[in-house]
């Protein structure tokens, strides 16, 4: 008989975690296939699997084992290896914080605001979603007790979605963007004519397809399905999945399948080595959103990114473009038109809608704003930033699934993920010089090589601050936003 | 924990249920959703949360709940929903603690290593880079069975897996009683001369297909709100939770296999979508064993989807969807042809009467392989002799001989006679639903399958897995399994191919 050694603490530390990627990896499916092919009377049963998995994953992370091997393990030289220790022991301190009937209270009570949410947004009925809203404010209340050394309450909240980024660092950041934005929304608001559908939905989605295939995506590991409301998973290593909202009337799904080709493309290019580890995944929502918003803006409302593709996409609508020349299809793309969806919003207007939730999240944390009253809040302050008129809550304050499911303090991740994309796209360019010539040609792999290179290979190795500095020399700035605002827009 | 013992062992069991069904909607995902490049992930997933269901299981808590509630149970009306609970935990529970851990993990391990040679063994139809696989696999077969106390016969600790409380003798009588019937028929059959089934084979547009396997499946009670179809390889049935069957198929492009797929993937469905919501999350809550499951998929396949009044309500539709490929053949040649009897290489695509002989075949082999009379390595032999034997035919090469199913490069040793087994079920079950709802021909004709469905549903189906297989067929026919009406139903149905 062989004699074999105990285990080394890290090795041990690894198997634990590679244990709890699995599960998680089991939980995105679960919760993918709820939202692209799961039957609709399947949903009762499939909140009782999640819960079970979601008990398992915390559970396993809360270990009293985790916590004696982070012990153990002590300082590391490795650089990957020191990462998924700190990265490891934020978690598990976090988890630990929180008692574990709050934690499934939370899951389990979201699954139920997210279909209180979807009935109350399609009858545009508030009144039914009040006391959902109020019990997710509650548990956020209480969850946010569990860290009593944090001073601001929404400091806990955005901490758990970007890392080292407090509520004052939002706030200056915010504070200028509304100086330069309101006034370059009043003068440049552009009322020219918008493109008219119908497009078929067929031909928008060989659209998609070849524009997919451009930025270099790979049947064999990605698949593309449609879904209400867009979003990307990776349930494992090589198996990623993009969802767009195809819609007969405009566009969007064109610009929305560039955006979650951003993330699926981050978490693709992350280095096999840190798979079924924490490190194998986008740093923080911010970085995320920076990635998703360069391919979906920065590259995919570019001049050169036009100049390549308007040719294709004209004779797949020929009754629809053929009188409308590219110029004019680019100008109709990247107007500034203050309007009611977040979603729909414009490069500029975008800010603003979640500066606005930002605000909103912030008062009804503090009790400024009662649930009950915030219908009307929204609609003064949209009246306020925006000039315009909300005609009903679905599209107000029942637009973002985001308050049901339990994401406060997420939105601002949104808007300082445009930032970051600026400040990482300048650095780009400053290496690679003009894109927008390779873009006219059609290709898009020396960008993407960059990007692999710069930021996503290292998944969470960097905090995303630290990733920043590393990639563009300075910290998250907002002034090569504006600047790049200022110079396509004004 | 808090609560009674049973609410304690509910809990538990709702929990390994809950990722149970994970693993197996991790395993839909993978054959029907997943890009190919995610397999290895998947594995490793699939790996973990499998482990882990046993695991929560087999954990010690279970056992001592269980002991705890004896009295329960003993006190408890044997019908009642404690009762059957804790004897069917129970039974699972003594059968699972036998097993060390070690020894499952390298089942599951060997399997998936056996299945990914499979596929390139099977293409190549190379027997011996399979050989190495097989015999592992059969190895740890035997160190399995060995985890048990003595049984009158090696092969019924396999057999128990997947029929639980069947006997290798029972099944050996029922088997030699169809060979017995079955061989002359196949004879008298071949020498009444051929039938043109010719116009099977052609171009059937998939999307078409398609169309027309929903609208079968509809009738028979498939809705958008529960049910869904897509298409795959090999053809399954799969349950991720109450209120979602999934069934698949495979749209052959130049044949019409699919219908009857579907029709045989919706009889596994039903049976699951009739179960009591009560069991739900529970170890009751699914059928009851292999073979009542396969008597489903081939009452709604070939007792209801090849019946001569199925396809007079039917066919006028099908010729409808293919003009040009059915316009000029009558229903009766249609009827004639999809009923068509002729031995025949492949398990899989064999008619109702030889199919029984290919099982029978694998599982002789399949003791013979157990109880060490036969070595793997002279397996195509023995294989290619029987076939010769039973079939009367030559088997050209291995990927069309012993290399054409998988199961038993996953390791299932035991699985194949509870097809054969379905088949002889499924007509005992429904001589009891025609005598209770009287002849069911002109509903069919009609295209209503409800009554059906719902007898099924009554008698049958919402039993769920509270009793035992055996105890499941005497409840709903008020007979054990018996071959006899299965061969009356076959000479009769057969009948006019004869003259």
């Amino acid at each position: 008989m062989s004699v074999t050694a105990a285990p080394l603490p890290l090795d041990r530390l690894k198997a634990i975690l590679a244990e709890i990627a699995d599960l998680k990896h089991a939980e995105s499916i679960a919760d993918w296939d709820s939202r692209v092919s799961m039957p609709p009377d399947g949903a009762a049963a499939r909140a009782d699997m999640t819960a079970t998995l979601t008990r398992f994953i915390h559970g396993r992370l809360v270990s009293d084992e985790i916590g004696e091997l982070l012990e153990e393990v002590g300082e590391l030289g490795d650089e990957v290896d020191a990462a998924l220790v700190r990265v490891t022991k934020r978690e598990w301190e976090r988890a630990r914080r929180v008692p574990s009937d709050l934690a499934a209270e939370l899951t389990h009570s979201a699954g139920i605001a997210v279909a209180a949410w979807d009935k109350a947004k399609a009858a545009s009925d508030f009144e039914s979603f009040v006391p959902h809203l109020e019990r997710q404010l509650e548990l956020k209340l209480r969850y946010i007790a569990c860290f009593p050394e944090v001073e601001t309450a929404y400091d806990v909240l955005l901490d758990d979605y970007e890392e080292g980024t407090t509520t004052a660092d939002v706030e200056r950041i915010f504070a200028r963007l509304k100086e330069e934005l309101v006034p370059l929304i009043e003068q440049h608001a552009d009322a020219g004519p918008e493109l008219q559908g119908p497009f078929p939905l067929e031909r928008q989605q060989q659209a998609n397809r070849l524009v997919l295939d451009a930025f270099g995506w790979d049947p064999a590991s990605w698949r593309i399905d449609e879904t209400p409301h867009p979003f990307a998973s990776k349930p494992g290593a090589r198996d990623i999945r993009l969802t767009t909202y195809t819609s007969e009337s405009d566009l969007t799904s064109l610009f929305s399948t560039m955006h979650e080709f951003g993330h699926g493309v981050y978490e693709f290019d992350i280095d096999e080595a840190l798979a079924r580890t924490p490190l194998a995944t986008g740093t923080s929502s911010m970085i995320h959103e920076s990635q998703s918003r360069l391919w979906e803006n920065l590259v995919g409302r570019s001049r050169g990114f036009w100049r390549w593709f308007y040719p294709q996409l004209q004779p797949l609508f020929p009754d629809r473009l053929g009188g409308i020349d590219e110029d004019a299809f680019v100008r109709a793309i990247s107007a500034i038109r203050p309007g009611l969806i977040r979603c729909d919003a414009d490069e500029v207007t975008y800010g603003l809608h979640i500066i606005l939730r930002f605000e909103l999240e912030q008062d009804l944390l503090a009790g400024k704003v009662a649930v009950r009253d915030l219908p009307e809040v929204w609609n003064a302050r949209m009246k306020e930033y925006l000039g315009v008129d909300v005609p009903d809550d679905a599209h107000g304050v029942l637009q973002d699934m985001h308050w049901s499911t339990g994401l406060l303090g997420y939105f601002p991740t949104y808007q300082l993920g445009n930032i970051a994309s600026v400040q990482i796209w300048d650095r780009a360019r400053a290496d690679l010089g003009d894109l927008e010539e390779q873009f006219a040609r059609g290709e898009f792999a020396q960008l993407r090589e960059w990007l692999r290179d710069q930021i996503y290979r290292h998944g969470s190795v960097y905090p995303p601050r630290e990733l920043l500095r590393r990639v563009t020399g300075s910290d998250l700035d907002p002034e090569p936003y504006l600047a790049y605002l200022r110079a396509k827009f004004a | 924990m808090t609560g009674t013992a049973i609410e304690r062992l509910r809990e538990r069991l709702a929990e390994v249920h809950d990722l149970s069904r994970a693993a197996m909607l991790l395993t839909w995902d993978e054959r029907v959703m997943m890009p190919p490049n995610g397999a290895q992930a998947r594995a490793e997933a699939l790996g973990t949360v499998s482990k882990l269901a046993q695991e929560r299981f087999i954990d010690v808590d279970v056992g001592r709940l269980l002991d705890e509630l004896r009295d329960v149970e003993e006190s408890s009306d044997p019908d009642s929903f404690e009762a059957s609970l804790i004897r069917v935990t129970r039974r699972r529970y003594e059968k699972a603690t036998r097993v060390p851990p070690e020894l499952v993990g390298e089942m599951r391990r060997a399997s998936a290593l056996g299945l990914s040679a499979y596929g390139p063994a099977k293409a190549a139809s190379d027997f011996e880079s399979m050989r190495p696989y097989l015999e592992r696999s059969l190895e740890l077969r035997q160190r399995y069975v060995e985890c048990f106390p003595p049984a009158d016969e090696k092969y019924d600790i396999l057999l128990d897996d997947y029929e639980p409380e069947m006997k290798t003798a029972e099944v050996r009588r029922i088997f030699d009683e169809l060979k017995d019937e079955l061989r002359p028929l196949i004879e008298e059959i071949a020498d009444a001369g051929d039938i043109d089934d010719s116009f099977l084979t052609g171009e059937f547009d998939p999307a078409t297909q398609r169309r027309v396997a929903l609208e079968i499946a509809h009738a028979f009670g498939y809705d958008e709100r529960e049910w869904r179809l897509d298409p795959t390889l090999h053809p399954f049935m799969s349950s991720p939770g109450a209120g979602d069957l999934r069934l698949t198929t495979n749209f052959r492009p130049n044949d019409l296999t699919s219908l009857f797929a579907t029709m045989h993937e919706f009889g596994h469905g039903v049976y699951e979508w009739g179960v009591d919501r009560a069991l739900a999350r529970t170890p009751l809550g699914t059928g009851v064993s292999l073979g009542v499951h396969e008597s489903q998929s081939r009452t709604w396949e070939n007792l209801v989807g090849r019946s001569r009044a199925f396809w007079r309500w039917f066919y006028p539709r099908l010729q409808g969807a293919f003009p040009a490929q059915l316009g000029s053949i009558d229903e009766e040649s249609f009827y004639r042809a999809v009923n068509k009897v002729q031995p025949s290489l492949i398990r899989i695509d064999a008619d109702e009467v030889t199919y029984n002989l290919h099982i029978i075949l694998r599982f002789e082999l399949e003791q013979e392989l157990i109880e060490g009379r036969l070595a793997v390595a002279d397996l195509p032999e023995a294989w290619n002799a029987r076939m010769k034997e039973y079939l009367g035919i030559d088997v050209p090469d291995d990927a069309r001989g012993v290399l054409q199913d998988m199961h038993w490069s996953g390791g299932s040793l035991g699985y194949f006679p509870t097809y054969a087994l379905g088949n002889v079920m499924s007509v005992q079950i429904w001589e009891r639903a025609v005598g209770d709802l009287g002849d069911l021909d002109d509903r069919f004709e009609r295209g209503e399958f409800g009554e059906l469905r719902e007898w099924l549903r009554e008698h049958l189906y919402k039993l769920g897995a509270k009793f035992t297989p055996q105890e499941t067929i005497e409840r709903v026919t008020g007979n054990h399994i018996d071959a006899k009406p299965y061969l009356r139903y076959l000479r009769e149905k057969l009948a006019p191919q004869m003259a």
